[in-house]
């Protein structure tokens, strides 16, 4: 792991389409500056994401894996957004137990107001991965 | 107050003597338990309907060829038996069955189920070999110390869910020092109870004897330290996985045997994980070159997200792995934690819902960035 | 049998590091844009398949490691499966691998239009719970037998093989019959052809020695194998010995899963078909006084025999594989070779030969038939 200041990162963004896609799309239209560093994919709910796809993303080398959603209780399907929570724990809590750089992944709410939010949750996430550095998954081969 | 029933014969004799009474009583139409299957003593799980067939059952061999909690799954899957069936499994079998009967893998219906405070089994290939017929004696002076049997699975060396929670009955093993002499049962739930009622034995209203079994949990405890400090040095990142899991040949047997694993079609033999010319072009852009079939690690680690809920640490993964991996320690290890994470023990309470499937509104906030 | 040609070519220092200089060679010219190839894995105590894109791995390769971890015809329809892909791969293999991936080919599991397959005589290869018992010295030991094709250390199937220089692929490496510090380069198709082309390889020598050699050496398994039969004939033939030899079985299907001629993505024997309810087990056990539960282990093995015996390349990974040590390589491939010699078929020799099963003359098997005549 090298601090390498050249190093952009790439970080995949898993955002709901009611709040957090909405929240990253005001914040784009708002001129808000933050990081090239996040690519988008929006899903209908963050309880879409199944924990394997961020473990896919992470094999396959990816720096860094976001996942967000809507605040607790304002969830478009009223409760995804608890499971999202608890199963990120578990993913989480995973990572940490083999070693894995949990680290890499954030979970955070972020609504479809919150533009300032999001460029800040992005900014700041792109700032501790470039600390980081490179995810060293990406040159492996005995995957 | 559960009711206990004590029978002068060895333990192994009072319960074949039981479920005896209850095979020609027509009380059970069958009894579902460990026999010597054949002429070299080949021991599996087998459904016993004759009461003379019987006398080849061994309920409480210190081996596990199956989890039988997958057993009990395939039995009941497509519907309960119209009659009571006595099942005698060991109590992490029974963990795994009330796991997968949440995930509407089975059902209790007309089960009666007999467990016991469990000392263990040997790796299956011990009983292949041999091994486990030289050593009978050596392990049941061990258990009747409530001590760890020699060369038994980690997983059992490591245990401290011996004790059984959704058993009718629970047949006292570990740390009794007259198994030879003794059988003590205890009738847990008014059907058992029931079902016992004419059975010649003494019933009075003793309990089990907590204490002993705290010190063989204490024993046991020593050694799962000892066993997740070895592991954990192991698992120490990307690298160290790759190490773990470097001579992994995908068999996916450890998924097989898992009796949380119940996906007729697992995820990561599905064509959502096969990769097509594209797939390896791109990794082959990244990397300098990928090992082929790919996805080992991605089959493990995701293998342990989707169970370590529910992991019940029986062992039987290891014991099937044909390039001898330590599956079952990294999934004990790593499954612990997550239940803890949950306060949830899996197989204790068949009307609790699995952790992933419910929540609380304020909770993990210290996960939220 | 196609008409082979070959090349006498100078292996200094030795085989090994010669073929790897020459796959170096072809993708610096871009014969080929990756290999597949087995690599020590990094724990040291086992052997993997990597598609290579980056040549200077190729320095740190094994093309005939001291075990088969993974069936190579399973790496090489992982690979495509799914299509053929832009690029040009070359794969390294043994030959009951170079076989297997052949009769998946014709199961449409593998597509092999941008493949060149490049086999060699094959020594054998150890029980990979024999290998993992002392890596490094193992290592050591397979070397030195695979020299003096001393076999007593190998698969109970190696030790009985008769197609250890079969060849069926693009390429082989001839070290059979082949002068001191040289080897044979033998190409059976347009492809191997090509290929030698590129790396100015001329295959106009005579590689009888090779042949006489290998037809020598064959003729002589041929010999172990019928012995070797007939012995384990008796030993597992009929209904009790049969059952007696797969009542360890724990259906566990590692076999299944590692065969690389089994390909059904669910299994029939996994299938809702063999899933019955309580009251049918209940039916069952009282008839017979009682039954194995799961029932039907024999029903699994003799089945899944049924089904594939027709493409077994006798490569013993299923025996490697059980956990409970039950032969099920030697028994499988006994019988394969009697279901074969029935169509005159040998799985996997020629990619344009159909499969027995899926092909028929209108007039055949006569004797099968029951006759009024």
């Amino acid at each position: 792991m090298e601090k390498n200041e050249e190093f952009t990162p790439r970080i995949l963004a898993f955002l709901c389409n009611w709040c957090s896609y909405a929240g990253a799309d005001l914040a784009g239209t708002s001129r808000l500056k933050y990081p090239a560093s996040i690519l988008p994919i929006r899903v209908m709910c963050s309880s879409r994401v199944d924990p394997i796809f961020v473990l896919r993303a992470y094999l396959g080398g990816i720096d860094g894996v976001l996942v967000a959603g809507c605040h607790p209780g304002d969830c478009h399907y009223q409760e995804g957004n608890y499971y999202t929570r608890r199963r990120f724990a578990m993913l989480k809590k995973v990572f940490e137990e083999t070693g894995l750089e949990s680290d890499r992944l954030l979970l955070s709410w972020v609504s479809a107001s919150e533009g300032q939010k999001y460029a800040k949750v992005a900014t700041e996430f792109t700032g501790k991965i470039k600390e980081l550095g490179e995810n060293s998954t990406k040159n492996k081969i005995f995957l | 107050m559960t009711k206990s029933l004590k029978i002068n014969k060895s333990t192994e004799q009072g319960v074949l003597e039981l479920l005896k009474y209850l095979l020609e009583n027509k009380k059970v139409k069958a009894v579902f338990t460990l026999k010597k299957i054949e002429k070299k003593g080949a021991v599996a799980y087998s459904l016993i309907a004759d009461v003379k067939d019987l006398q080849d059952a061994v309920p409480f061999y210190p081996l596990m060829p199956v989890n039988a909690g997958n057993l009990l799954s395939r039995f009941t899957l497509k519907g309960s038996p119209d009659e009571l069936v006595a099942a005698v499994v060991k109590p992490c079998e029974l963990r795994g069955f009330v796991e997968l009967i949440k995930r509407e893998q089975g059902s209790l219906e007309n089960l009666l189920i007999i467990s016991s405070t469990c000392g263990g089994v040997y790796p299956t290939k011990f009983g292949v070999d041999g091994t486990v017929e030289k050593n009978l004696s050596k392990y049941w002076d061990a258990v009747k110390k409530g001590e760890i049997p020699d060369g038994s699975r980690p997983t059992c060396r490591s245990c401290e869910e011996f004790a059984p929670y959704v058993a009718d009955i629970t047949v006292d093993m570990l740390g009794k020092n007259d198994l030879d002499k003794q059988c003590m049962m205890f009738l847990n739930t008014k059907k058992a109870e029931e079902i016992a009622k004419g059975f010649k034995g003494d019933f009075s209203d003793k309990q089990m004897d907590s204490k002993k079994l705290d010190k063989a949990r204490e024993k046991r405890g020593i050694e799962k330290k000892k066993l997740f400090d070895e592991i954990d040095k192991k698992m120490n990142g990307i690298d160290g996985l790759i190490e773990i899991f470097g001579k992994c040949i995908s068999c996916h047997g450890c998924s097989k045997v898992c009796p949380i694993c119940y996906c007729v079609l697992c995820e990561f033999e599905s064509s959502d994980s096969e990769y097509g010319p594209s797939n390896f072009e791109t990794e082959l852009r990244k990397r300098p070159g990928l090992r082929v079939p790919p996805g080992t690690l991605y089959f493990h680690l995701g293998r342990l997200t989707h169970i370590s809920i529910s992991c019940v640490a029986c062992g039987a993964c290891d014991d099937v792995c044909p390039s001898d991996i330590p599956v079952a320690m990294v999934f004990k290890k790593v499954s612990e934690s997550v239940q803890k994470m949950f306060d949830y023990i899996p197989g204790k309470n068949v009307d609790e819902k699995i952790p992933l499937i419910t929540f609380k509104k304020d909770e993990f906030k210290e996960f939220e960035g | 049998m196609s008409k082979l040609k070959g090349a006498i070519v100078a292996a200094k220092p030795s085989v090994e590091k010669t073929i790897i200089g020459m796959l170096e060679k072809s993708m610096k010219k871009g014969v080929f844009d990756a290999v597949i190839i087995p690599m020590r894995a990094p724990s040291g105590d086992s052997f993997a398949y990597v598609l290579v894109k980056d040549k200077s791995l190729l320095k740190d390769a094994t093309p005939l490691p001291p075990t088969m971890f993974v069936q190579g015809a399973k790496a090489v329809s992982s690979v495509t499966r799914l299509g053929k892909g832009k690029i040009k791969i070359a794969a390294v293999m043994r030959p009951c691998e170079v076989r297997a991936t052949v009769e998946l080919a014709k199961l449409g599991q593998a597509n092999l239009e941008n493949m060149t397959i490049i086999s060699m005589d094959c020594p054998g290869v150890l029980p990979s719970s024999d290998f993992l018992k002392y890596p490094e010295k193992n290592i050591k030991l397979f070397n030195e037998a695979a020299k003096k094709l001393d076999d007593k250390m190998m698969r109970p199937l190696c030790q009985i093989c008769d197609k250890s220089s079969m060849v069926s692929g693009d390429l082989h490496i001839g070290t059979l019959g082949a002068k001191k510090d040289t080897f044979f380069l033998i190409s059976n198709s347009t492809k191997g052809d090509d290929a030698a082309n590129k790396l100015g390889i001329n295959l106009k020598d005579n590689i009888d020695s090779w042949q006489t050699k290998v037809k020598t050496f064959s003729d002589e398994k041929k010999k172990k194998r019928k012995k070797a039969h007939k012995e384990l004939k008796a030993k597992v033939g009929g209904i009790d010995n049969l059952v007696e030899t797969f009542s360890h079985c724990i259906n566990c299907h590692n076999c299944m899963r590692v065969c690389p001629v089994c390909i059904c993505r669910l299994c029939y024997f996994d299938s809702d078909k063999v899933k019955h309810s309580a009251e049918d087990y209940l039916e069952r056990a009282e008839s017979k006084g009682s039954i194995r539960f799961l029932p039907d282990t024999t029903l699994f093995q003799m089945g899944r025999m049924m089904h594939m015996s027709i493409s077994c390349v006798s490569c013993g990974a299923c025996e490697d594989a059980c956990s409970m040590s039950i032969p099920v390589g030697q028994i499988f491939s006994m019988i394969a070779d009697e279901t074969q010699a029935l169509f005159d078929y040998v799985s996997g020799k020629n990619l344009d030969e159909p499969i027995p099963l899926v092909a028929y003359k209108e007039e055949e098997l006569l004797e099968v038939e029951d006759s009024d005549d």
